[in-house]
């Protein structure tokens, strides 16, 4: 790892305490994710690992303000998300984190380039030099080619990095990913962890789901974060950029 | 403004992405403000034509029966009329009924004078001149089924008992806008009208009466009945509240004509108001995952059901334009106005109110608009997560 401290490492990345979320619908009352706290150093490539229906994807949501917590309180980059109103937890998600989802989460119907330009739409559209940097993603990426192609026409591989590409437009510091590895050859799953790792090495702080050993694993990871029944029951630090 | 250019230009996008529903919603809307503005059109076009004509009508048309049929009134009795106090001026009227062979109907014909109240714009040639025998001028229908134009000559047989055939010179036509009262009139001397009516000298058909203020209306009318032995005295505010009323009737038809364009209009508003398909549901969770705003992404979804909305809408009316004044209204005339059986038919002359359509427009428009916002806010406002899911 070519990483070194930064000033920056003193604030967490992603700071989360107590968290928990509940769904009552009415019959009985669920508790998913139960008190975890939690901080992630910035620059680092994290893992939440553990079995289907363990709480992973919905505590990722938490970490990225995409789902209010029943009690807790979750910042991004000093960002207090839970605390904000509606509209201003969109709008510092939009500035802050950037998401991918397991299903991708593209619209059909849309080309590429404007799935991946969409988050700048609220902000009155893609200026020259953020339309200059998307493309430079999709180059990246290697999907330059394939700018203009409807979502629906690509492949599983393509359209993964295409959200990507959306998750990184608004230039995050914080990267959200569930169950990045699902479905994926073991090539691609290589291919995957190799992004991630750049990207990480590049200053961004990254999170991902996964129940995939393949991610898990893989000596690139930083820390792999155990949850079972939406508890935290297990943290491994790897690396020495870990804050702990 | 760069934000809502940018909203536009993505619900521009989602129109197309969505056309196929977004066409068939534009078209049910259109034919729901076809059939209103139609309606409105056909009203406002009655009303116009109804108010044209009773601008010319005298305060008081005096004629007479005679064992309950019409008979010709003595011109002297214009002289006992005139002496009336409230009434300013008295002329007497000869005018009838002419059968015409070519045409199949009735022509009205009136004997100019030169003291009546005449017909508004002659459009084309040229009025009559003071005792012009020989001459005639006629409705723009009226030419149009005699298939004559300025200048042509129509040869007509009076009346049984009237002299024998007059050729008179079409030396004008009347403008469409006053269709109504000339879409059937041939407006010729005095001499020639009584010719082809067989009206003797010494009577008139009825007595057209100019009161000072239409109070004296009542008054007027129950000294000429006590003057003129079986007078028949037809006020010109009672004529239009008759025409209110019949107006009025025909609006009952209307509404009820108006009922299955309601119907479909609230079918459609049920379909907006539950009806986010489940694409359009993700959509919206995709949107707000990427980190739109509530408002960011109601903005969006307003532009798009407003272009729906108005492009239905502008359709609509266009095609009720050309329904009524082109077409003339093929059905919904005939069915709710009864005038389809008149000869020569008469031409409807477009009448419309800017406003009044507006508002329709807008009647119509705002709350599909309103209610399409009702799904999007409540999926807009969830966590994206469950937006996502499906879970609006």
């Amino acid at each position: 790892m070519t990483r070194a401290p930064s000033d920056a490492a003193a604030r967490p990345a992603i700071d989360a305490r107590a968290l928990c979320k509940r769904y009552d619908d009415g019959v009985r009352r669920r508790e998913v994710v139960s008190d975890v706290t939690l901080a992630v150093a910035p620059g680092t490539l994290s893992v939440l690992r553990g079995p289907s229906g363990s709480g992973k994807t919905t505590l990722l949501g938490l970490l990225g303000g995409m789902i209010a917590p029943t009690s807790g309180e979750v910042s991004v980059c000093g960002e207090p998300l839970s605390r904000l109103r509606d509209h201003h937890r969109a709008r510092a998600r939009r500035r802050l984190v950037g998401f991918v989802f397991q299903d991708l989460a593209l619209l059909p119907g849309m080309s590429l380039t404007e799935n991946v330009l969409l988050p700048l739409v609220p902000d009155g559209g893609a200026t020259p030099a953020q339309r200059a940097y998307a493309e430079a993603l999709l180059a990246r990426f290697e999907l330059g080619a394939l700018a203009d192609a409807r979502v629906e026409r690509l492949s599983g591989g393509e359209r993964q990095r295409g959200a990507l590409a959306r998750a990184l437009v608004c230039a995050p510091a914080v990267l959200l990913l569930d169950e990045p590895t699902a479905h994926l050859d073991g090539a691609r799953v290589r291919d995957v962890i190799a992004l991630l790792a750049a990207l990480r090495d590049e200053g961004r702080t990254i999170v991902a789901t996964t129940h995939d050993p393949r991610l898990a694993d893989d000596p690139r990871i930083d820390r792999v974060l155990d949850l079972a029944d939406g508890r935290l029951v297990g943290d491994a630090p790897r690396g020495p950029a870990t804050p702990d | 403004m760069k934000r809502h250019r940018a909203l536009l230009a993505h619900a521009l996008g989602a129109l197309v992405r969505r056309r196929g529903r977004n066409a068939a919603v534009a078209v049910g809307l259109a034919l729901v403000v076809a059939l209103f503005t139609a309606v409105l059109f056909l009203g406002d076009a009655l009303r116009a034509e109804v108010e044209a004509g009773a601008r010319h009508v005298p305060d008081l048309a005096v004629q007479r029966l005679v064992a309950g049929r019409p008979a010709l009134v003595p011109t002297d009795a214009a002289r006992a009329v005139a002496a009336i106090p409230g009434v300013r001026t008295v002329t007497p009227r000869v005018w009838g009924y002419l059968y015409a062979p070519p045409i199949s109907a009735n022509v009205t014909v009136l004997g100019a004078t030169g003291r009546e109240a005449l017909p508004p714009a002659v459009v084309a040639g040229r009025a009559l001149r003071p005792g012009e025998r020989g001459a005639c001028v006629l409705g723009a229908a009226l030419a149009d089924a005699l298939g004559v134009r300025v200048g042509d000559e129509i040869a007509l047989a009076g009346n049984a008992g009237a002299d024998a055939v007059r050729v008179l010179r079409v030396v004008g036509t009347f403008h469409d806008a006053s269709a109504l009262r000339t879409a059937d009139l041939l407006v010729t001397s005095d001499t020639d009208a009584r010719a082809l009516l067989g009206v003797a000298e010494g009577f008139v058909t009825d007595l057209a009466v100019a009161l000072s203020t239409p109070d004296e209306a009542r008054v007027a009318t129950d000294k000429i009945a006590r003057l003129i032995p079986g007078a028949r005295v037809v006020d010109k505010q009672r004529l239009r509240r008759a025409y209110a009323l019949t107006l009025d009737g025909r609006s009952g038809l209307l509404t009820a004509a108006l009922l299955p364009a309601l119907a479909a209009l609230l079918l459609l508003a049920w379909d907006r108001l539950t009806g986010l398909s489940e694409a359009e549901r993700r959509e919206l969770g995709v949107l707000k995952a990427v980190g739109w705003e509530v408002r960011d992404v109601l903005t969006a979804r307003l532009w798009e059901s407003a272009l729906v909305a108005f492009a239905g809408a502008t359709v609509g009316v266009l095609v009720a334009y050309v329904y009524v004044f082109v077409a003339q209204a093929p059905g919904l005339a005939g069915a709710l106005f009864g005038w389809s059986a008149l000869h020569p038919p008469l031409r409807l002359t477009p009448q419309v109110d800017a406003a009044q359509t507006l508002a329709l427009v807008a009647g119509v428009a705002v709350p599909f608009i309103a209610v399409g916002l009702v799904p999007a806010w409540r999926a807009a406002t969830l966590d994206p997560d469950r937006a996502l899911r499906g879970q609006a």
